[in-house]
């Protein structure tokens, strides 16, 4: 956007302005080219892949637009990109209303000691994920605990498996492994917020409740579109925690992506990221939309 | 005269776990003057300000609002209200949303919350920038909204932490003269905390010093200028030249003072016996000097001297004067009067009466 910008007012210019331009051109040649070759070389040639004809185990090299038809118009994809959405749009809701308090409570109630404690909400995370992915069969899995519990309790005559093979598992356990990532940034923008904004509210006559709904909650909105670039849009991709803990209910686009890599056909799976691609474009845009670029740094 | 006191601080101590940040301050603040309390960083005086508002609570003593203890009252129930010395404007808001935030806390209708904000952003002469968000203003501006925000609320007391701490020098001055125009057409009581001693007598009806965390003195400008109680009034309102020395000899008038083998005659104050030490605070420009010893004068000091340094500042020259046992007094001489030249052997004299003893 800043380029965009600076560029038109270069150009208006006449003669003297044209080294500036060069200048500003040769200047920026360098980060251009880092930044093709990182990130916009791989992506052009997967979407090269994606133009080419399905074949096994190699790239045939003839190409074709049969996948993207074929993938754009084919109601499950649809569908399972309708699931994925509500899988993680719930998933960070639900992050977001566990994480919010425990980040204000570090950065407002108890700030002197909130960089430490920050540690201890970090530490459990480190552990390695599938062993926490375990961990939570030993509560939701078929011998569980939460299965044992209604049985005790009369409520269900055997054990059920959608505990852990469902889309309330994966949500459960994206949850799991997402929280610092959405306690962190809340935790930052929270701190940022200089003291004397709450006391000035105070002063002006503000309760706790209405300083939070007036102050605390709007000055959260850079929290939030880090959480959503963060985790949001990133989670989208998922897929070791569906096709761990999925099961039929809990399927995600990154699932199918990686079946049919797995089965070595490229051109599908290259499109089907696409697929996805475009949809977090999508989502990128409306947010930011919403809550402006300057959201993200400024307050 | 006895005046109409509207706040009053009561033998107020103020600890931070062990340090001591007030010790023992009284002080009473009449409706509708401007007192500014001053004195340099650490010396307690935003500690005092945060426990009018209510944002601090004293470890010991009293508060009173109109007679009434407010000591326990948080800063929501006080009829104070604060401009912070970060501002602390909303920066979510436009400049209406910040001013109208107390009024709409308070849940008064909408079409007299629009005709206060009006009236209050006239008053501060930004009316034009109300739908404006406040980050998006220069600093001055900013200011003004962080007093408009308070003062609509009409508060009896309105207290200012260093509000223009963050401003250059020309535009405090500026602001100076509004807020004196503010302070004169609203007519409430103002507290306003400044460590720049310009700015105090600037604004202020009348000044408080606070050093160390206490109130050294309060009073009218003039007075703390003319006589100051303590060594640090004297020396941190306008410059003095400071002698201390003992006291050699009591008269019924006058005291007199050996200072470094020289004698110097100054008022007497009481609760001065021979051999105590005193200071004598002596403002420069009441030092004359003279090319001749001027003929033996009733009630005057009179010392050979050579001036060692001069500093020309603009309308006034300042001389420093090397006197016989070695230390300089400074003596300040409009610059149309100063003929002098460093080296030149010459007379410093002062009245008598010019000398403030200073027992503290």
């Amino acid at each position: 956007m800043s380029e965009e910008k600076g560029l038109s007012q270069i150009t208006n210019n006449t003669t003297k302005n044209l080294i500036k331009l060069i200048r500003y051109v040769l200047g920026n040649i360098p980060g251009f080219i880092y930044i093709l070759i990182m990130f916009y070389v791989p992506i052009a040639i997967l979407f090269a892949i994606s133009l080419t004809k399905p074949s096994k185990y190699v790239v045939s090299w003839e190409f074709t637009i049969e996948n993207y038809v074929k993938v754009f118009t084919e109601a499950t994809y649809y569908r399972i990109l309708w699931n994925t959405f509500l899988i993680v749009a719930v998933a960070t809701i639900l992050l977001i209303i566990v994480a919010y308090p425990i980040a204000y409570y570090l950065a407002r109630v108890a700030p002197n000691i909130g960089d430490r404690l920050l540690l201890f909400t970090i530490i459990p995370v480190e552990i390695n994920y599938l062993i926490r992915i375990y961990a939570w069969r030993v509560i939701l899995g078929e011998n569980g605990f939460l299965n044992m519990l209604l049985i005790s309790l009369g409520i269900i005559q055997k054990p059920l498996t959608i505990f852990f093979y469902s889309w309330f598992a994966v949500v459960i356990v994206i949850i799991h492994e997402y929280l610092p990532y959405v306690v962190v940034p809340f935790y930052l923008n929270l701190r940022g917020i200089p003291r004397e904004i709450y006391e000035a509210a105070m002063d002006l006559g503000a309760s706790r409740l209405q300083i939070l709904k007036t102050i605390t909650l709007p000055l959260s909105k850079p929290g939030l579109l880090s959480v959503i670039f963060i985790v949001f849009i990133p989670t989208l991709g998922e897929f070791a925690i569906p096709s761990l803990v999925g099961g039929q209910t809990g399927l995600m686009l990154g699932n199918l992506i990686d079946r049919y890599l797995s089965q070595f056909n490229l051109a599908i799976g290259a499109t089907l990221s696409f697929f996805l691609l475009l949809f977090s474009i999508l989502v990128s845009i409306i947010m930011i939309r919403i809550f402006g670029y300057e959201a993200l740094y400024a307050r | 005269m006895a005046r109409d006191v509207v706040l009053k601080v009561e033998n107020v101590w103020k600890y931070f776990g062990s340090v001591i940040a007030l010790k023992d301050i009284n002080l009473e603040v009449y409706r509708g003057e401007l007192l500014v309390l001053l004195g340099p960083s650490g010396s307690g005086k935003s500690t005092l300000l945060r426990i009018i508002a209510g944002l601090e609570k004293p470890t010991k003593g009293h508060v009173y609002m109109d007679g009434e203890d407010i000591t326990d009252l948080p800063p929501y129930r006080r009829d104070t209200s604060m401009v912070f010395q970060s501002l602390a404007l909303f920066p979510n808001m436009t400049v209406y949303d910040n001013v109208a935030y107390g009024l709409k806390i308070r849940k008064i209708p909408k079409d007299e919350i629009d005709r206060r904000v009006d009236e209050i952003l006239e008053l501060v002469k930004i009316k034009e920038l109300k739908d404006r968000k406040v980050t998006k203003l220069s600093g001055g501006q900013r200011q003004r909204v962080a007093i408009a925000r308070s003062l609509v609320l009409h508060p009896k007391v309105l207290l200012l932490d260093e509000p223009l701490g963050a401003l250059d020098l020309k535009l405090r001055k500026e602001l100076h003269v509004e807020l004196k125009r503010l302070h004169e057409e609203i007519g409430n009581t103002w507290i306003f905390v400044t460590h720049d001693q310009e700015e105090a007598l600037t604004l202020a009806d009348r000044i408080g010093i606070m050093n160390n965390g206490m109130l050294e003195q309060v009073g009218d400008k003039w007075d703390l200028y003319e006589k100051p109680a303590t060594r640090f009034v004297a020396e941190f309102i306008g410059e003095t030249n400071l002698i201390t020395g003992k006291v050699k000899e009591i008269y019924e008038k006058y005291i007199v003072i050996s200072w470094k083998n020289i004698n110097i005659i100054a008022p007497r104050v009481s609760g001065v016996d021979r051999g105590s030490e005193v200071a004598v605070s002596i403002r420069p420009e009441n030092i004359s000097i003279g090319s001749k010893p001027i003929t033996q004068r009733e009630g005057t000091n009179i010392y050979k001297g050579e001036i060692v340094d001069e500093i020309f500042k603009g309308s006034y020259v300042t001389y420093y004067v090397r006197l016989k046992n070695g230390e300089v007094i400074r003596a300040t001489v409009l610059s149309k009067d100063a003929e002098y030249d460093v080296e030149d052997q010459i007379y410093i004299y002062w009245d008598y009466d010019k000398g403030v003893t200073i027992t503290d």
